[in-house]
């Protein structure tokens, strides 16, 4: 089948499998390897990406289910190079560790900020639930999200 | 410490997470070289069978299928994963390439290599084996029953040991006795990268692995051992590792890719999936420890005595290392009169067993610490002084090891901690006989710093290069798990050299140019390689000064190395700066600057964590959860201060699920009833307790600054301590973990063991 979609802005057309994986669209024909596979049923999250602004688990979405929508992968959160309010905080909280959960961390909390601009640590905790890492204990996660809900804050 | 330091003791990212953060690291399962083939692996359903004739011709129909690979076209070559160093003593050679006989569900029978990983994973569906079952071998004490099958021809017994410090005494009276037999389970390491491998043979017939383990060089013994290679027609080169834990310390799959890819003559990549990593690649073993001690009635120990019972399941590995180990943790933390341990490791049809995050401390601090608390229930005295009264103190020697257990700041943990979690007067609360039960609990735990011993001489090398403009390179074989190796010895070398840390490069391992190191596990990161990056740094401060001496034609005893320059003393501004001297030192005395130093371990002190944590039990639905804890750790010096409480947050994290709800549990046919993480609970954050970290930080350890080892002590207490709360939650005694909900809900009904008080 043919898939026309967006992925990080860019207009991608794509003969595809119709049982093909988003993930496996991303990773393998588009290269987009920054979206992780972790446990392949929506467990882990680190292959958390987000459609129509809609933060899903990649391994569970085929790629048909994009048909015609926009997806944003963790390679998509950066301008020009430049990392985001939220990946700076990641960075500057000591947030990232083996780094392997983080790109879904990211997209999951894009996803918090983009409806909730002030969110709550209670709730900064329930949305990153369905994200697990082995490595930081979530605090420096938590707190960076916060973090760049607060810069967000600060600038409108 | 008497110099202020002026990068030791901050806090810097990881140095490659601007590209973690950006999704642009490159992991080994993002790797693609032209022409690359994918495996799959083909794994016993059965706990404990023979392969027979194996039918292929449907998978080799699969259109781009390359070769199917078991035990019937492959070699026996029988090996051990475990190996670091060629001929290491404790290996057991026990595992084939495919098994002939499937010892475990997960054991490796088939590998298919085809073009595509939907190819291989559609053959590998199609491959038809013929097994005859034989019967199962579920646990350690079944296995060494007479009649047990056996699960190699030689016999389950895989290794068995008996230390004691002295001869056993007679008991003062009224001295009284506990005993505790306390279960610990099978876990799963859980980095949320899965295992993966990639290998390739070149035209010269080099063979190349790309693996994120923890030792290139083990890699590289392992792999060229079997395969008949020299060692440098073999390079392993390390790839970013998304998480570890140790679970990537064994060569799992290095062994069958880089046959594979010399089979095929193309590069294959083989990477697991979930059910793959928590079925056929390693888990915490399944123990049993048996603990008595006497104590006088003061609560001062004076026996205390062990009997541990591994299950190494279907390879031996590590587990007769594994459980030795365990028997050097206890004296590093208690003074005992006497201390015995009889350790006995058997072949079980079970997933392979071997270290995870604390190679057995935490194991053996559990079984301890949970009797610590029965016997100051039996004493009727406060846990926080049965410990006070039989901690370590600094300079004692270790009677098991007869080194010293160095500047030990275990009882400081203890009453710092104790006095900032409030213990005391938590203590004192009643339980209450509410639905729900709140309570608090505390735990003990001892580590190590690197692995030398009287049978092991610690070392490493490393190499340091200034270049023209200032900035240096580090060779070693560094193996970053996540945990900070490369920003710890960037800032340690940036201390010594007085360079800003961002000044220094740190690439991983690669065993073709890399100096040798052992590898990433035995809490030698710090103490030991961070160490060696002072000693290597001060090695080279030192001929930075020589050359600007001679360039400056002065003694060099009127300089010092500061700020990025040679000056003469207390002069800013004077001398020559770095690139200055770097680039005269090459134009005008033909000298570069670049230094290799092997750095000797010199001591192995104790680490030390006490942690206390706040339970609230449910007794209507038996679900315990944690709500708070507070981990005191002496940690000698915290390097990079983000990172050590992080790795302390994390180590907590699986401490709680250790303590429970993780368990890779077997069904009565020996198969493993956890598949993912569907049935394998990792705390997660939202219930994830608010944990407070407590640096105890001091000099006195050969470790640079005083740093000693944190991520494993670090996670050594914790499930001790949470199990400890829920017993005195609920008046209970549980000693069988993970303490499920089902297993507390039990547990409610039953009596309350006691220890039986001697006659006097």
């Amino acid at each position: 089948m043919i898939l026309n979609t967006v992925v990080n802005r860019t207009e991608v057309k794509l003969d595809i499998a119709p049982d093909t994986r988003l993930i496996d669209v991303l990773r393998n024909a588009l290269a987009l390897t920054g979206t992780k596979e972790g446990c392949a049923e929506g467990e882990c999250g680190a292959c958390t990406v987000l459609i129509d602004g809609v933060a899903v688990n990649a391994c569970l979405v085929l790629a048909a289910q994009v048909q015609g929508k926009s997806v944003v992968t963790v390679e998509g959160l950066s301008t020009a190079g430049q990392p985001n309010a939220l990946q700076r905080k990641f960075i500057e909280l000591g947030a990232v560790q083996c780094g392997y959960c983080t790109p879904g961390m990211l997209m999951s909390a894009t996803a918090l900020l983009a409806c909730n601009r002030k969110p709550s640590r209670a709730q900064i905790r329930q949305v990153l639930a369905g994200n697990l890492c082995r490595c930081t204990g979530y605090a420096a996660i938590v707190e960076a999200v916060a973090a760049a809900a607060d810069e967000q804050d600060g600038q409108t | 410490m008497a110099t202020l330091l002026k990068y030791v003791g901050r806090s810097y990212p990881a140095p490659d997470a601007l590209g973690k953060i950006s999704g642009a690291v490159v992991y080994g399962s993002d790797l693609r070289l032209p022409g690359m083939l994918y495996a799959q692996l083909v794994l016993s359903p059965h706990a404990h069978a023979t392969v027979g004739p194996i039918a292929t011709t449907k998978a080799l129909s699969v259109p781009g299928v390359v070769g199917v690979y078991s035990c019937h076209n492959t070699p026996r070559t029988q090996y051990c994963r475990y190996r670091i160093v060629p001929g290491q003593a404790g290996c057991i050679d026990d595992e084939t390439l495919f098994a002939s006989t499937a010892r475990f569900v997960g054991d490796r029978v088939a590998a298919v290599v085809a073009a595509s990983l939907t190819a291989a994973r559609e053959a590998a569906r199609l491959i038809e084996v013929i097994y005859t079952e034989l019967p199962p071998v579920l646990s350690a004490e079944a296995a060494l029953e007479p009649g047990a099958a056996l699960v190699h021809p030689g016999g389950n017994l895989v290794h068995e040991f008996d230390h004691a410090t002295c001869d056993p005494a007679a008991l003062p009276a009224g001295a009284v006795t506990t005993r505790t037999i306390v279960r610990t389970q099978m876990l799963h390491h859980a980095a949320i990268e899965p295992h993966t491998c990639l290998a390739n043979v070149d035209a010269s017939g080099k063979l190349t692995i790309w693996s994120p383990c923890q030792s290139v060089y083990g890699a590289r013994t392992v792999v060229a051992d079997l395969l008949g290679l020299p060692y440098n027609k073999v390079r392993v080169v390390k790839v970013p590792t998304g998480g570890s834990f140790g679970g990537k310390q064994e060569f799992i799959l290095e062994p069958v890719t880089a046959y594979l890819a010399m089979q095929t003559g193309r590069p294959v990549c083989l990477t697991l999936d979930r059910e793959q990593c928590i079925r056929a690649t390693m888990v915490r073993p399944e123990q049993r420890s048996v603990v008595r001690s006497a104590a006088g009635a003061d609560g001062l120990l004076l026996d205390f005595e062990i009997e541990t019972l591994l299950a190494a399941g279907a390879y031996a590995s590590s587990s007769p290392d594994y459980a030795e180990a365990m028997a050097h943790k206890l004296t590093r933390l208690y003074r005992v009169r006497r201390y015995r341990h009889r350790g006995c490791v058997a072949y079980t049809t079970a997933p392979v067993a071997g270290g995870m995050r604390g190679w057995g401390a935490p194991d053996i601090a559990t079984c301890a610490e949970i009797h610590m608390d029965q016997l100051a229930r039996q004493l009727g005295i406060d846990p926080f002084d049965v410990r006070m009264r039989n901690l370590v103190h600094p300079g004692d020697i270790d009677p098991v090891t007869g080194s010293s257990v160095g500047e030990a700041r275990v009882r400081e943990c203890l009453e710092r901690g104790a006095e900032a979690f409030g213990w005391r007067a938590r203590v004192a609360v009643p339980v209450g006989l509410g639905r729900i039960r709140k309570a608090v609990g505390l735990a003990c735990g001892a580590h190590k710093n690197g692995m030398l011993s009287d049978a092991f001489p610690e070392s490493t090398t490393m190499t340091l290069k200034m270049n023209e403009d200032g900035s240096l390179d580090l060779n070693a074989s560094i193996h970053e798990v996540g945990a900070g190796s490369v920003a710890m010895l960037r800032t340690i070398i940036a201390e010594e050299l007085d360079v800003p840390p961002a000044m220094i490069s740190a690439r991983e391992a690669d065993s073709e140019t890399s100096p040798y190191d052992f590898g990433c596990f035995g809490s030698r990161m710090t103490y030991v390689c961070g160490a060696s990056a002072r000693a290597l740094a001060a090695k080279l401060r030192a001929c930075l000064i020589e050359a600007a001496a001679e360039l400056l034609e002065v003694s060099p005893k009127v300089l010092e190395a500061t700020n990025s320059r040679v000056q003469h003393i207390g002069v800013e501004d004077s001398g020559l700066s770095y690139p200055q001297i770097v680039q005269s030192s090459r134009m005008r005395l033909a000298r570069d600057m670049i230094v290799t130093h092997t750095y000797k371990g010199t001591s192995n002190p104790g680490s030390y964590s006490v942690q206390f944590a706040e339970v609230e039990v449910d007794v209507l639905t038996g679900l315990a959860r944690v709500t708070e804890v507070l981990t005191a750790v002496d940690i000698g010096r915290a390097i990079n201060r983000e990172m050590v409480e992080g790795q302390c947050r994390g180590a907590i994290q699986a401490g709680i699920g250790s303590a429970l709800c993780e368990e890779v549990a077997m069904d009565g046919a020996g198969r493993a009833g956890t598949g993912g993480f569907k049935n394998y609970h990792l705390v997660n954050a939202a219930d994830m307790p608010p944990v407070t970290v407590l640096l105890i930080e001091h000099d006195g350890d050969d470790g640079p600054y005083g740093a000693k080892s944190v991520g494993e002590i670090a996670t050594v207490p914790t499930a001790a301590a949470i199990v400890n709360a829920v017993n005195r939650a609920l008046g209970t005694a549980m000693t069988t973990l993970p303490l499920t909900p089902e297993r507390i809900v039990a547990a409610l009904g039953e009596t309350v063991e006691t220890g039986e008080r001697d006659a006097p």
